[in-house]
């Protein structure tokens, strides 16, 4: 099934131009690349991209309409140099999913081709232009004249047009800034992280709060000499509790008693406190070999030195849990409101404010559960709706491809 | 249950399904063994199956966070392709293959054990965490079931009912392709969400790409008549490609800043 007419040895020949054609594209993509020192390639922002990629659409429409007897039209938009550009595509998503793509990174002749930066290369660049040429032209000869047979193929098709093309010319208007809130306090700018400057919103976040939680503490071996923590037999992440048993060899060990909150009183034994001030107090017993031992051990704070007891040259520690959840409460304020909302960020759970998104991304991992700087990102993608349009179409296609492909093997 | 009870299980139904497929080849012309066969067959999908489950119990979230843990889906869903063909086709020597490829990720999990974890990072709590990885296991699952009918294709003797067993490949790679889109796409949804864009070039990201690209240029090489027999080698390697992305990715220089490095550290 063939969609445009080319069969038999014709088939094989027109292979054979398109493979060298896409190889000729790399190729002078590369040759641009080592000419111009690595530099790779710029979109311009809106409205030169909208513009750019409006004139596109419309050419490869004009061309399809006007010139779909051409033989080398019918080529351009041919099956043939559409696998073959697949092809291209995926050998150089190989290279850049292999090489460590990083500005600097790299030896010096592949920093000149830009093989550090494949996804902004001019090989990319020519070869994604002339994908969205062929299957521009394939989806307007099987979209005109409209038949219901062939929504599948228009629906995927130009899914895949749209969300490609909006999503490489849109990357160009893509904001992302990072907001640093410290507790207490307000600010309206953001640190772009790509130009290196600041940029002032059109709202303030003032924090309220930044809170965690965490899982439980874990005991685990600690080994100086190397530097690293030594697995126990049974590779359990526990979950402490009074009763706990855990062992290493000849070492084992026994949780007495486990204060989830605790802080150290006047005589140095540890007292339950409240969550906010206190840390994970665990007391263990145990033996290595034939020598005994028993005492307590926590995790300390930014504002306490963690307890540990040594057997040997091991020394028996508590690991703080693992981040739980962690959240932001802010208020809001759009323009020059006085009034702000309140709002909770948390990850997975961004905000939209005034066009832009505002995810939790982080928090001094230093102070852990008791830091007051919350990092926040702010992205601002005019484009995102096309993309998302592109990505739905896509997914419907699929379904019906799923219904048909289910229908013709008859398990439906 | 947990990972310390994981060796019985594992070499529990690695023996049923070795048991199982020798009564199954054995069966003679009266066909007396097949249901034997198969019974003990199904019975060692039913004992990986039951420690799954348990073990789903036993730690409080969903078992799909580690390499360790999708690989025990793997092991639960791809023996299970094999009978459903076998169920709806009446093609019976699939099974095999994909009891062989289960062993294979139960073996890799009895060589390397995982950590016993209970904890879920907040960038995994999210309501597209099973739908993002479950639509990828089934389309993981299909799609090594149609290269193990590829090999089986390239290596069979000539003869017999080509079209049938061509078919076959092809229909599960078009399934899977099909699972591949929807994961790449709420992969790509549930990105924005959680770390706000949807497509970075993170090199998991750049290796479903490829993988996808990969399957995508078959179904136009079908498309175009290309000669059957050798698509079938294409289907058969296309798997290796999705291997890399789905563990070997780790491996490669590209890896160290990935996002999608949930192995614990």
């Amino acid at each position: 099934m063939s969609a445009h007419g080319v069969r038999g040895t014709a088939v094989s020949g027109s292979f054979r131009e398109s493979v060298l054609f896409s190889v000729l594209i790399v190729f002078a993509g590369l040759v641009i690349e080592a000419t111009t020192g690595g530099r790779g390639i710029s979109l311009p922002q809106w409205p030169g991209n909208g513009i750019a990629l409006a004139l596109f659409f419309a050419g490869i429409v004009g061309t399809a309409l006007s010139f779909r007897e051409k033989r080398f039209v019918a080529w351009l938009g041919g099956i043939p140099l559409g696998i073959s550009l697949i092809m291209a595509l995926a050998l150089l998503s190989f290279i850049g999913g292999v090489l460590p793509q990083e500005e600097g990174s790299g030896p010096l002749w592949a920093r000149m081709m830009r093989l550090n930066g494949m996804f902004s290369s001019w090989p990319f660049a020519l070869t994604v232009i002339f994908f969205l040429v062929n299957l521009g032209l394939s989806l307007v000869w099987k979209t005109v004249p409209f038949r219901f047979a062939n929504l599948q193929f228009i629906l995927f098709h130009a899914g895949f047009w749209i969300a490609l093309s909006c999503g490489l010319v849109g990357a160009a208007d893509l904001q992302r800034v990072i907001i640093p809130l410290y507790e207490g306090r307000s600010t309206s700018r953001g640190y772009d992280t790509v130009s290196k400057s600041t940029l002032d919103l059109p709202f303030s976040l003032h924090l309220e709060d930044f809170e965690m939680k965490q899982y439980s503490p874990q005991l685990a071996l600690y080994d100086p000499g190397r530097d690293r923590l030594v697995p126990d037999d049974l590779q359990h992440v526990q979950d402490i509790a009074e009763g706990f048993g855990i062992s290493w060899d000849t070492l084992s060990v026994r949780v007495e008693r486990f204060l989830p909150h605790a802080m150290l009183d006047g005589a140095g034994e540890p007292v339950a406190a409240d969550s906010a001030a206190g840390v994970p107090y665990v007391r263990v017993s145990g033996t290595s070999g034939r020598q005994s031992f028993s005492g307590w051990i926590s995790t300390g704070s930014p504002f306490e030195a963690p307890a540990f007891i040594s057997v040997g040259e091991r020394l028996i520690v508590l690991v703080p849990g693992s981040p739980k959840k962690y959240r932001s409460s802010v208020i809001v304020r759009r323009g020059a409101e006085s009034e702000g909302t309140p709002a909770v960020l948390e990850v997975n759970r961004p905000v939209d404010v005034m066009g832009w998104k505002l995810y939790q991304m982080g928090y001094d991992e230093k102070a852990g559960r008791w830091s007051t700087l919350s990092l926040v990102e702010g992205v601002r993608d005019p484009w995102l709706p096309f993309v998302y349009i592109g990505f739905f179409m896509i997914l419907a296609g699929n379904a019906l491809f799923f219904w048909k492909g289910m229908k013709k093997t008859r398990v439906l | 249950m947990t990972w310390v009870e994981f060796p019985y299980a594992a070499l529990g139904a690695m023996a049923c399904w070795a048991g199982g497929s020798v009564l199954s080849v054995m069966q003679g012309r009266n066909g007396s063994l097949k249901a034997p066969g198969l019974l003990l067959m199904l019975s060692g999908t039913a004992v990986i199956t039951g420690f799954l489950v348990l073990f789903w119990a036993g730690i409080d979230r969903p078992p799909l966070r580690t390499l360790g843990e999708t690989r025990l889906w793997y092991a639960v869903l791809i023996p299970l392709v094999g009978f459903l063909v076998e169920y709806r086709w009446k093609i019976g020597w699939l099974k095999y293959y994909c009891v062989v490829l289960a062993s294979f990720f139960l073996a890799i999990n009895l060589l390397y054990p995982d950590v016993y974890d209970k904890s879920l990072m907040p960038a995994l709590q999210s309501g597209w965490f099973i739908p993002h990885v479950v639509v990828y296991l089934v389309g993981y699952v299909l799609l090594a079931a149609s290269s193990a009918a590829a090999w089986h294709n390239i290596f069979r003797k000539k003869g017999g009912d080509r079209q049938n067993v061509h078919s076959l490949s092809h229909h599960l790679a078009v399934l899977g392709f099909v699972f591949l889109s929807f994961g790449l796409v709420f992969g790509a949804l549930w990105a924005k969400e959680a770390w706000g864009h949807y497509w970075t070039w993170d090199p998991k990201e750049t290796w479903a790409l490829i993988s996808w690209l990969g399957y995508l240029g078959y179904l136009h090489l079908y498309s175009m008549n290309v000669e059957k027999q050798r698509l079938q080698w294409y289907l058969a390697l296309a798997f290796l490609v999705l291997l890399v992305c789905w563990f070997g990715v780790n491996y490669l220089p590209s890896a160290a800043n990935s996002v999608h490095s949930y192995q614990s550290s």
